[in-house]
């Protein structure tokens, strides 16, 4: 089985599109459900795990044809496909590289996402570009009245919504937004941000979930408290937030470019610049290069090259999606020197 | 840049952060505020005399206590509540339940003091619910429009109760 060939495309939150698209490059919204009537799947025999996944596809089957969605099971995929799949925000690294009967099912602008078997029996995602948590709510939540029409939710009407662990009961919730802070980072002011945010009850993340670095200065913002407000009350202390870190950036930005903008401007350049010409380049400096050029876009410094491509160079450069086009696993100098070549040839300074 | 999460309750973020060096090596220990106290910690005094090994020793003794198989297990799954605590994931939807009262007083850690849902429900169970309700009070005229003798009307209430039942069953 062959995942669909779309590592050289990307996907719908990756297209630089959206309310405020400059600073938040997606919105994500997560719902946990589990089956009544069956053990979690920490608890869960290959009985058990059968029984789920039978029951999860045929309620897939319907909204197959809903919104188009397609099943992959994990085990069928290889590892590279696996990774691909972690890199464009459909499954966790856990799901990825877990044992069991397993998989994922999405659609092909890639904006509503199932994972059968995660921690829980069903991690529900949709993902959209830019700022727009109301219309991901919207979808998010049409989707979860379909599944729960063919399935039997394990729910309580005290705690609501039952998941493996306590941190996601209740709404099972999780709501977060990626932010592109390169400004807060350069000057150091970001923790400062971040202590605020934290205070209210939101964690801070890196760009691929919990414990990893704010790579390319992405962090995530999403809530904690599942329990004890409603969906609607959850979104809205998210969305309270998010304006103040926005004008924050947009200040910061404001006050380089007044003071500092030669300093800036040849920042921005070299990145640029490192892009079109390096011969050997690793992911992390790729990362901070985009990070630079994302920022010149924005700014005006540049417009040698669009937001949507910044946006997709950055997942489209991750090692999953190196091996994927070259179509082999390759050693970690290997996939520097891939990396460099596929960046020139996407912004077309091949030879 | 996340931050750390206690080692005991996997829960609520670490506040407490214990240093010491073993053979030129840094060990560290993170815990929240609630969990080092409840493990008698005094946090600004002695606990950064006490090792590592000690701290995790008085941690074990105090689990001994209530010796594992005496401890109530949940009747879905089995599990004891100290095994959720050390693996942090429940077993089945009726721990909730076998494990009410310990699940209500970390639900508070958690989520900020709630230990009740203010969200959706199940569009399913709220039609189901609703059908509940609409049986009951079906009945209730029923009885009483037989009590009156009107036929006429109790039959049509009979007739209603049964499509309701109907659905109930097959839903
Ligand atoms: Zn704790
Ligand atoms: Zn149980």
């Amino acid at each position: 089985m062959q995942l669909n060939d779309f590592s050289n495309k990307a996907g719908e939150w990756m297209s630089g599109t959206g309310p405020e698209s400059d600073l938040v490059i997606s919105s994500r919204i997560r719902l946990a459900r589990n089956l009544a009537g069956e053990s979690f799947l920490s608890r869960a025999d290959s009985n058990v795990r059968a029984r789920v996944t039978t029951q999860i596809h045929e309620a897939l089957e319907g909204l197959e044809t809903e919104i188009g969605s397609r099943y992959s099971d994990l085990d069928e995929l290889g590892g590279i496909d696996r990774h691909v799949l972690v890199e464009r925000h459909l499954i966790s690294r856990e799901h990825a590289f877990g044992q069991g009967d397993r998989g994922v099912a999405y659609n092909a602008n890639e904006d509503v996402a199932i994972m059968v078997n995660e921690e829980d029996h069903l991690r529900l995602q949709v993902l959209r570009s830019g700022l727009q948590l109301d219309a991901t709510w919207e979808t998010m939540n049409r989707v979860d009245n379909f599944l729960e029409e063919a399935l039997d939710y394990a729910y309580d009407p005290k705690y609501g919504y039952l998941t493996v662990c306590p941190t996601n009961v209740g709404t099972g919730l999780r709501a977060s937004i990626m932010l592109h802070l390169p400004a807060l980072v350069m000057t150091r002011q970001v923790d400062k941000v971040f202590q605020a945010v934290t205070k209210i009850g939101l964690a801070v993340r890196g760009l691929y979930g919990e414990g990893t670095q704010a790579l390319g200065d992405f962090y995530q913002i999403s809530n904690q408290i599942t329990l004890g407000k409603s969906e609607a009350d959850i979104l809205e202390t998210i969305r309270s937030v998010i304006p103040q870190v926005m004008d924050y950036e947009r200040t910061v930005r404001r006050t380089l470019l007044d003071t500092k903008r030669t300093v800036l401007e040849d920042k921005v350049w070299r990145a640029y610049g490192t892009l079109c010409t390096a011969r050997i380049i690793s992911s992390k400096e790729t990362m901070e290069a985009l990070s630079l050029v994302r920022l010149g876009i924005n700014l005006e410094v540049l417009s040698e090259i669009d937001l949507r491509t910044v946006n997709e160079l950055f997942v489209l450069t991750q090692p999953g999606h190196l091996q994927k086009m070259e179509g082999v696993e390759l050693e970690s100098i290997d996939r520097d020197i891939a990396r460099a070549r596929f960046i020139r040839s996407y912004l077309e300074f091949a030879e | 840049m996340s931050a750390m999460v206690c080692e005991i309750c996997r829960e609520s973020i670490a506040t407490v952060h214990l240093t010491e060096i073993v053979n030129n090596t840094k060990k560290e220990i993170h815990l929240c505020e609630g969990c080092a106290q409840e493990k008698g910690v005094a946090i600004h005094s002695h606990v950064k005399n006490l090792s590592i090994p000690e701290f995790f020793g008085q941690l074990v003794e105090s689990r001994d206590g209530a010796s594992e198989s005496a401890a109530p297990r949940c009747s879905g799954c089995g599990i004891t509540y100290q095994s959720f605590r050390n693996s942090g994931k429940l077993g089945c939807p009726e721990c909730y339940v076998a494990f009410q009262v310990e699940m209500e007083h970390l639900f508070e850690k958690i989520h900020a003091g709630a230990i009740r849902h203010r969200g959706k429900v199940p569009s399913r169970l709220d039609r189901s619910l609703r059908r509940k309700q609409e049986l009951e009070e079906l009945r209730t005229e029923l009885m009483s429009a037989v009590e009156h003798e009107e036929y006429e009307h109790a039959a049509e209430l009979r007739d209603r109760i049964h499509d309701l039942e109907l659905e109930e069953q097959c839903s």
